[in-house]
Order: C-alpha cells, then structure tokens, then sequence
C-alpha cells in the first residue's frame, strides 16, 4: 500500500496569527483572486448532480395541488369523491381534511388556513393529490368539483385606492399607512435649486424565472420529517416548516442539495412544503410536489411594480439640493414589501441634505412579492438616474460629472450617518467610464438615418452586501491532504462552494480538486442563514478562513511538539512545517504523528461582527451603448460595461459570471419582461417562457464587460470581500433608458422598452405630441 | 401534463389519410401540437405521426422549374438549403426568422403553416369564442399583440413567418385526403376569422397537408423578409413583411407584398403593390407604398403602435430591394 500522498501547494502559506489576533488581510494571494472553474461545474453540465427535483426514492409518490382560477374567490363547496375513488390516487386533501387543517402566516401577523376559503389571489392553494404517478395526480385534480363565489377583484395597484375598489382584506387596500421619511428641508432645497425637475416613472412587474421550478420531496420516518427542497436557505425553510407542523427543530430536516435557481424567490418555505408533508403523512410514503412553470408565475413571488414621483432640485454647479419621491406599490394579496427599498437610492445614493421620500404600498388580487434580486433598487435607479440624466442635461453638465459632484462618504439615511468602511464610487465612475470611452463615445455622431446611436449611464448601491454573523463552519483536514468543508450555506448557481474552496485552499495549500464540500443540510451542515442579499461570500468566506486558520494553529501546534521548537517560529511551505529561525527544523505535514494519530485537523469557523458605526456596501457604474431603429422602435445593446466595487475580487471567473448575469437580468427590466393580467377577469395571461419575455443570447450584447474596482475592504471582514450579486443588475435599466435617451430624444420612463412602446412613443414624437 | 392518447405510426399517406378519425390529429414535428394538447386547448383521442412517411420528407425539383418541399421538411433544413436561399429567399428568411434553433429543428414547413392560434386567450384558461366560447377575449382586453387588419369575432394574428413568403411566391398547398389530392394555391389556404372563426386553413376532415410547391420565378425576382419582434429569438412577429418583386430595367414589373403579424391570415396588400409597379423603387416609392400598406388598418385599444411598426418594416424590406 502506497503511503498516504499530500497535496499541499508549493510555497508559503499566509501567516498564521495567533489565536485571538485578526489576521492580517491578504496581499500577494495564490489562489484568492484568480479565475477557477467551478468545482462542481462538471457534475452540474454533466447531470451527475443531483437536483431535489430530480430526487426518487422507493415508493414515493407525486402532488398536483388545485388552485383558484379566480383572483378573488369564496371556496363554497369541494367535491373530492370522483378523485378519491380512480385507481392510484392515494390521497386526496382539502380544507376539510384534519392533517391540512394548518395554519399559513403570510406575514408576522396575517395569517389563513393551508387551504383557506378565501382565495385572494389567482393560484391560491385549494385542494392537494397525492398519486402514483404525475398523470395520474393531475386527472385526480382535474376530477375535483370547486364551487366557487366568484368575487370581484382588484389587480391594478393604481386602481386599488379609488373609490369603490373592490376589497381584497375586510379592512380595505392600505397594507399599513404610509411609510415616511425626511431629513432636512426640502421646500427649502427647492428653493436654493437653480433647476427644479419632476417626472413619473413605472416600473412593471416582474417573474423570477430560475430554471428550476420551486419544490421539494417530503419523506416522515417516524417522528422525524425529511424534505428535499430547493432552497437558498436550509435553515429557514426548517424554521418554518416546524413551526408550521409544532414539531421541534430536532425533527425537520432540510436537505439543499444542489438547487436551480431563486433569485430572491427560494428563501423562505411555501405552502407546498405543509402540502407535501401532509400528504406524505397520510401515505406513509414520500411525496414529491414540484409546481409546473405556469405556478411559478403565480403564486411565488414577484419584483412589484413600482410607480414613482420624482421631484428634484439641483444648483447649476450640479450640487443636489432636495430630493422628494412618492411611491405606490404592491406586494400582492398579503403584506409582501410591496414598496420595499424603492426609495433606498433617493435616500443614500447621492449627497443631499433634503430629502423626502413617502411609499404607500396596497393589496391587489394577485400573487404575493418576493424578494427579487435586489429588492426596490432597480426600480428606484430606474426614477432616480433617469432624473440624474435629466438633470445633467438641463444644466448643461456630463451625466458622469453631476454624479462625481454627489459622491458621499457617509450613509446619510442610516442612523447616525455612519462612513462608509470603503467607497469605490468615484473609482466606479472614472474608470468605468474611462474603460468604456465614455467621452469619446458622446461625441461620436448619432446617425442621421433611422438607426441612431447612444450612450447611457447609470451608478447605485447595494443596502445590504456586508454580510454578518452568524456563520459557523468546519474544515477538516485529512491525514492525506485532502480537505472538507462543512458550510449551511446554499450554492445558489453563484459559485459560492468554489470561492470557499479557494479560500481554504488560499490557507492551507490544499490544492482544488482536493477539497470536498457538503451541500447544505440542517442535518448535517452547520447553521447558516439563507443565501441572498449578496452576503454569501462576505458572511462565509471570514468564517471558512477563520477555520482554516484554526486548522493551520494546530498543525503548527502538533509540529511545534514533534520539532521541539516554539509555535511562533514555524509555518507552513508547501508540505512541510518548517522554522523561520532555522530551515533544518522541518518536518512534513504527512510525518506528524499527531495528524495521523488523530486521523484528520479540525477547525471550527465563526464569522466575526462587522465594524461598529460603520456602513458596508459595494457600489457599482455601469455604461452602455446602445443603437435604436427608429422606424421599428426595436432596441440593440451594443456594448456594455459594469465598474463594481465588491471589495476583493474572491474568484475573477464567478464574479464576470455574476456581472454578466446581472446585467442580462438587467435588459430583461429594460426591454422585454412584463406581468400581464387581464383587466377582465384578473388572470396572468403570459403565465410562460414565450410570451413572458426573458431575454434571449440574441438579447444581450456581445460583449459585456466587467471592470473590478478591487478595494479590498479589511476592515468589514477578514475576506476583504463584499456583495456582488444584486449591485450588478441595479443600475442597469436605467442606463439603457438613458442610452435610448441619447440616441432618440424620447425618455422612455414606463418599462420595459420595448419596440411596442418606443414606436408609438417616436411616432408620438415625430407628430409632436 | 399531457392528457391519454392513442399514437399511430402509418407508413403510407392512404394509411394516415384512413387513420384520421373526427378526433384524432396529425402529429408533424409536434412543437405546436404537444404544447396544445398539454395546455388543454384541444384533445385528442389518437395522434397519427407521419413521421414514418418517407415520400413527405425534403427538397426536390418540381415541374416547370419550381421546388417541392414535403411537408415533413423541417425549419432547419429549408433554412438550410441553399436552391431556397438562392431562388426564394424570402421563404429562407422567414424560416430562419421561426422560433429558435431546437424549434426550427423539429418543426416542420408543413406543421409551420397548420399552426393554431398563438392568441394567449386561445391558449390559456379562457372558454374563447374559437373554443366554442361566447367571446373574444382579446377584443375588450389584454390586446397588444392582436390583429389590426381582418379581425371579426376572433382577432388572433396568424402566427407563421413562413406563410407570408409562400403567399407572396404565390406557392402552391398540396393536400391529400379522403376523396384524393389536391392543391390550393397558399393565398387560398388560410381562412379568416369572418368566414369561419372555428378553423384557420381550408383542410377538411381527415385531409394532411403533404407538401408546398414553389414556382420557378422569373428572371430579375427578388425578395425577402423582414421581422419585428419584441425579442431577439424565440418569437413571433409583431408586424412584418415579406416582398417579391420582380425587377427588370430598374423598374418594378410584378410584385407581391404579404403582413406577418397583423391580420389572422397572412395578409396581402395590393393597393401597396399597386403604388410601385412600373416604378423604381426608393425611399420614397417605399415610403409611398409602406403608407399605402397600412391604410385601412383598426387597431384595437392596445395595438395602434402596429400601424407605425408595420409602416417601418414595409419601407426597410422595400429598401432592401433597392
């Protein structure tokens, strides 16, 4: 038998410090920073991996659950005898039945039943099968006779306050009063304003659309309930789920998995996890429920419209004066954040020391909101740098310039204005626009035929994206060299496990393909919180370096025994421990008695707290060019270009990856994608991938490219990282507005642009209306 | 999911011709078909695949100088064949403007031009009035997407970018059925709402579209088409244009205009075709003709922005004439 073999990379490792001193930040780094492929990239192209909606198991069954047809509907009478009764349908569940006799909590405090007789909303949850096959379990729902009182409804949020309205709650359409805020004065900032500037803006509602539709399998054995879900968070969907069903934590566990896809939609439980559970108990089999794509549309989760008033005030040098922003909204039938951080950007973005913002959000008949990839800011970037671009022009001023004359150090809307720990928005700007050729791409002629040319701009920030306790995680480092790494945290398509392991690699010099990585499972992971607002890698990266660091102190301390020599004299080169003081003193890593004796190192991570009085956010300026036909109104990005500052750059090729995406996500905001519900009877009418439009590979640019302002920020964690998922599709619509603007002369300020639109608004234009 | 059927796989056309029963329906590529028959827009008691039909696969010359395209031909391989880019390229473009390449890949030209309805009333949760229902949902609604010219009753547009290029090569259908073959020219194939808002084409029962026959065109013809859509792939027309004009000494002799994405059938304009014969063609002749195409449009509450948009696509396909 062969010796066991070590792995290590040649070279020193980073120091270790001490055991409770902060480590030192990374500088020259061998791995972090670099362009790697996922680590599981082969098994997820090749199908090897496993996704819960691929998951079978030994007699398990499949869940179809009828839903209302109807936006607003009374439940009057089921009829589930027909569906019983055909062969292979093993359980049929309805508001009636004693296991689904559940409650569901819509928010802290408005709650209905599992199948509730009130429908609100189109898709509401009202009878469930299970069966033998999927066919089979459609059939049986198909073979189940609802009564309905079909109500009368409201889907238009603009249309949910007018009098006579029909009422979605007892208590009328208001979610709650009014959400305020104000610092300063802005009759008086309006006053001082050499230009005063006030547009309506409307963004349309949007469907998360990841590939992999929401569900999961539920097994019981016993007391004990598995679910496999595809999840961005493990732990809240067991949170949820026993809470639900009064059963302690101990006995739900959630299995992650690999998972298709969220994008803000997949961070909490649904329905379909009672669902399932219920049914499985009354099978004593698993049940698989997975939604078909026309469910997802309805009823988990949307980006809400948002219809905003934008008043603001500048001085002629560009100096801000007053900002003041209304907005409506809706999260739906229930309390959903319906305005949620629309205003965030007219609050904090800019310098200004008046600002007022006034968010109204209301009920509509139509499928609650769900956090959507950065919630609020790209409908707020959409008002707000719109108005910048605006501004610029009426003053006579470069849109990069007006925005470089605005910059803050501090976060104005946060308690006590705390400084920002690093701020590359000024770096974001004059070399985003540098690299893009901003200057010379405005001078460049528009084009005298119906094709015109244009250029646009747009900045933001991220609110959240510093990340933060807790997080806890094991690496463990075998006898061989190889790693593992135990982390609760969801990979949620990002490239979260590959930064992890790069991150340990950094550290302990194990190369990439040695190092294995638990998928989350509250069975077997450590506690982490769910994987959204671009906090993953700056909440878990410190802790799984925080593991390594402690796997490395007792390597030093197992071989600072063996070596007789004190532990603050040795480190790590290549495979070796070795002393400073003197070479000689070394012994390799694979010769420790103390590693082999104990058959593997293990290092127990936490993440630290954040700065006190601190603000953490990444920032982002994104350029982009675009050509419009003017007879067609059809719109072509030409070029795109993403300045972000997310602090360290962890791993170049997942973080282009996340720019790109972002920005994709982006042009869908911009051009193409919409919620349509039939002002006749409330229902979704383009409930799929063809007339819901994503954007297609023939919809993005060839070439979008990411420019990393790379300010590792040491002080908000010990990665130096900060989010960069939702930055990245913040700003992006708006600069394509902003492009269409330069190239056409018409502000587009309702999206999506699309040809639709932008023709009848040129033709409009051309007749001078 | 799919609802119960029976599938048969003929080897003959009389087979499959015998084997189309009331309720059972021609499976061809089935990108249409299965999308139908999940949704529950229609059902069917058994498919007949014509897949096993030889005869009813590929490009071959026909009499005359003209080109046969069985009906089983997909997307893809017109797109591909290059006596059809040369000679009709504006049927070339019409397929290559279909769908998206896995589409194009297992659609047919012949399932291309069977297409039902793409109307989202038609395909969704709505009892229509072309499903046996008491209304047009699309003409007090959700109508942006709808037809501006030759609705009535039903205002679906015609969903095909093939069709418009087979009528403006004034292309022959052929069809067999119970009583035997026949053709019908594809200017007469496709039925509009007001003659009968239950069927979009002249098939009767148990008859199969076998093949389309394109004319040898004269010397000087050329042609081509020209799509908008709200994105880039995997989408149909919101308005646009095939042209087939024949050019002899700078001027325009024959001519054949035909609308994507506005009228429930493939829609011709002669009064445009008019306003170019014996001209050159220009930016001003096809300003001239793009006006004289979009009038007697009525749009819908939603769709007026098709007048302009089409008005653009007839002018930019003109132009690329010129």
């Amino acid at each position: 038998m062969r010796p066991p073999e070590l792995y290590f990379i040649d070279g020193a490792l980073p120091e270790t410090p001490a055991p409770d001193d902060r480590p030192e930040p990374w500088t020259e780094t061998r791995v972090v920073g670099s362009r790697r492929t996922r680590i599981d990239g082969f098994d997820r192209v090749s199908g090897a991996a496993v996704y819960p909606s691929d998951v079978l198991l030994p007699g398990m069954l499949y869940a179809a659950v009828l839903r209302c047809p109807h936006p607003q509907a009374r439940v009057k009478k089921v009829d589930t005898s027909a569906a019983a009764k055909m062969p292979g349908v093993r359980a049929v569940i309805t508001g009636a039945t004693p296991a689904a006799d559940l409650r569901w909590y819509y928010s802290r405090t408005v709650f209905t039943k599992l199948f509730d007789p009130a429908c609100r909303f189109e898709s509401e949850a009202v009878a469930a099968v299970a069966a033998d096959t999927p066919q089979l379990a459609w059939d049986a729902v198909r073979a189940i006779n609802v009564e309905y009182e079909v109500l009368p409804f409201v889907v238009d949020e603009r249309a949910a306050l007018a009098a006579g309205a029909p009422p979605v709650h007892d208590g009328g359409n208001r979610v709650a009063e009014p959400e305020k805020y104000s610092r300063g004065d802005v009759a008086k900032g309006f006053a001082e304003a050499n230009t005063v500037l006030e547009a309506s803006y409307r963004t349309a509602t949007e469907i998360h659309c990841p590939t992999e539709p929401h569900g999961c399998v539920a097994r019981w054995d016993g007391p004990r309930l598995t679910i496999w879900e595809s999840t961005q968070g493990v732990y809240p969907v067991q949170q949820r789920v026993a809470t639900s069903l009064e059963m302690p934590l101990a006995n739900v566990r959630v299995i992650g998995s690999y998972m298709g896809g969220g994008f803000g939609s997949k961070l909490q439980a649904d329905k379909y996890n009672l669902i399932a559970a219920a049914l499985a108990k009354l099978t004593a089999r698993p049940v698989k429920l997975f939604l078909t794509r026309e469910e997802t549309f309805l009823c988990v989760g949307n980006r809400p419209a948002a219809n905003m008033k934008l008043k603001a005030g500048v001085r002629k040098d560009g100096t801000l004066t007053a900002l003041e922003l209304t907005v409506l909204g809706t999260g739906g039938a229930y309390p959903a954040g319906g305005t949620s951080l629309v205003d965030w950007l007219v609050r904090d973005l800019y310098t200004c020391p008046n600002v007022r913002t006034e968010s109204t959000d209301v009920y509509t008949n139509a499928g609650p909101a769900r956090a959507f990839r950065a919630p609020g800011h790209p409908q707020g970037a959409w008002a707000l740098e719109q108005m910048m671009d605006a501004l610029a022009e009426a003053i006579g001023i470069d849109p990069v310039d007006l925005r470089l004359k605005n910059i803050s150090t501090v976060s104005q809307a946060r308690e006590g204005q705390p400084p920002y720990t690093t701020t590359g928005l000024e770096r974001c700007l004059t070399e985003g626009a540098k690299a893009f050729g901003w200057h010379e791409a405005r001078k460049r002629p528009k084009g005298n035929g119906p094709v015109r040319r244009g250029v646009g701009m747009a900045a933001g920030l991220w609110i959240a994206g510093s990340g933060g306790p807790p997080s806890t995680v094991v690496v463990k480092l075998f006898a061989d060299g190889s790693a593992n790494l135990n982390m609760g945290a969801s990979d949620i398509g990002t490239g979260t496990k590959t930064v992890m392991a790069m991150v340990v690699s950094e550290e302990l010099g194990v190369p990439l393909e040695k190092i294995q990585i638990e998928n989350a499972d509250t069975g077997t992971t450590q506690y982490a919180t769910a994987s959204g607002g671009s906090k993953t890698v700056p909440t878990e990266a410190p802790a799984v370096r925080d593991a390594a660091l402690k796997v490395k102190r007792q390597l030093l301390e197992i071989a600072a025994e063996e070596l007789k020599a004190p532990v603050n004299e040795l480190q790590i080169d290549g495979e070796a421990v070795v002393s400073r003081r003197d070479p000689k003193v070394r012994k390799k890593i694979s010769e420790l008695d103390g590693v082999r004796r104990r058959g593997l190192v293990l290092g127990v991570g936490t993440r630290g707290p954040n700065p006190e009085k601190k603000a953490v956010d990444p920032f982002v300026a994104q350029f982009c060019e675009v050509e419009v036909n003017e007879r067609t109104g059809e719109v072509k990005v030409l070029r795109f270009l993403s300045a972000n500052d997310s602090g360290r750059v962890m791993n170049r090729l997942t973080y282009d990856g996340q720019v790109i995406g972002g920005v994709t996500m982006g042009l869908g905001l911009a051009l193409t994608e919409q919620r349509v519900l039939d002002r006749q009877t409330g229902k979704m009418v383009n409930r799929n991938w063809h007339d819901y439009k994503v954007p297609t590979a023939m919809d993005v640019p060839p070439e979008i490219a990411s420019l990393p302002i790379e300010v590792p920020d040491n002080e908000a964690n010990i990665s130096g990282a900060k989010g960069l998922g939702e930055p990245v599709t913040i700003p992006t619509a708006a600069a394509v507005a902003n492009a269409v603007y330069d190239a056409t002369g018409v502000r587009v300020t309702e999206s999506p642009i699309s040809p639709m639109r932008l023709v009848a608004l040129l033709a409009g234009k051309r007749a001078g209306r | 999911m799919l609802p119960n059927f029976n599938y048969v796989r003929p080897a003959t056309l009389s087979d499959a011709v015998r084997q189309l029963t009331p309720n059972a329906r021609v499976h061809a590529g089935g990108t249409d078909l299965l999308g139908c028959l999940r949704d529950g827009v229609f059902t069917a008691d058994t498919l007949v695949s014509l897949s096993a039909i030889e005869e009813l696969r590929g490009i071959r010359p026909a009499l005359d100088g003209g080109v046969a395209i069985g009906a089983m031909t997909t997307l893809t391989t017109v797109a591909s064949d290059s006596r059809i880019a040369e000679r009709y390229p504006a049927l070339s473009r019409g397929v290559t403007a279909a769908a998206s390449p896995q589409l194009r890949n297992q659609g047919t030209i012949g399932g291309n031009i069977c297409q039902r309805p793409r109307c989202w009333y038609y395909r969704g949760e709505f009892q229509c009035a072309r499903k046996g229902g008491e209304k047009c949902y699309a003409a007090e609604g959700e109508n942006q997407f709808h037809c501006v010219f030759g609705g009535e009753v039903c205002f679906y547009v015609h969903p095909s970018d093939a069709a418009p290029a087979l009528v403006a090569l004034e292309a022959m259908v052929r069809i067999v059925g119970p009583s035997g073959a026949r053709s019908v020219a594809a200017d007469a194939f496709f039925v509009l709402p007001s003659k009968d808002y239950t069927r979009e084409t002249v098939l009767g029962p148990g008859e199969i579209v076998t093949g389309i026959v394109l004319p040898a065109q004269p010397r000087g013809t050329y042609g081509t088409y020209r799509k908008v859509r709200a994105r880039g792939a995997w989408d149909f027309a919101l308005a646009g244009a095939a042209v087939v004009a024949t050019i002899a000494e700078g001027r325009v002799g024959r001519v054949r205009i035909v609308l994507s994405g506005v009228a429930p059938i493939p829609w011709r304009v002669p009064e445009a075709e008019r306003v170019l014969v014996g001209q050159r063609l220009s930016a001003k002749s096809a300003a001239k003709a793009a006006a004289a195409a979009v009038e007697g449009a009525e749009p819908l509450a939603q769709n007026a922005y098709k007048v302009d948009m089409l008005r653009g696509a007839v002018e930019e396909a003109l132009l690329e004439l010129a």
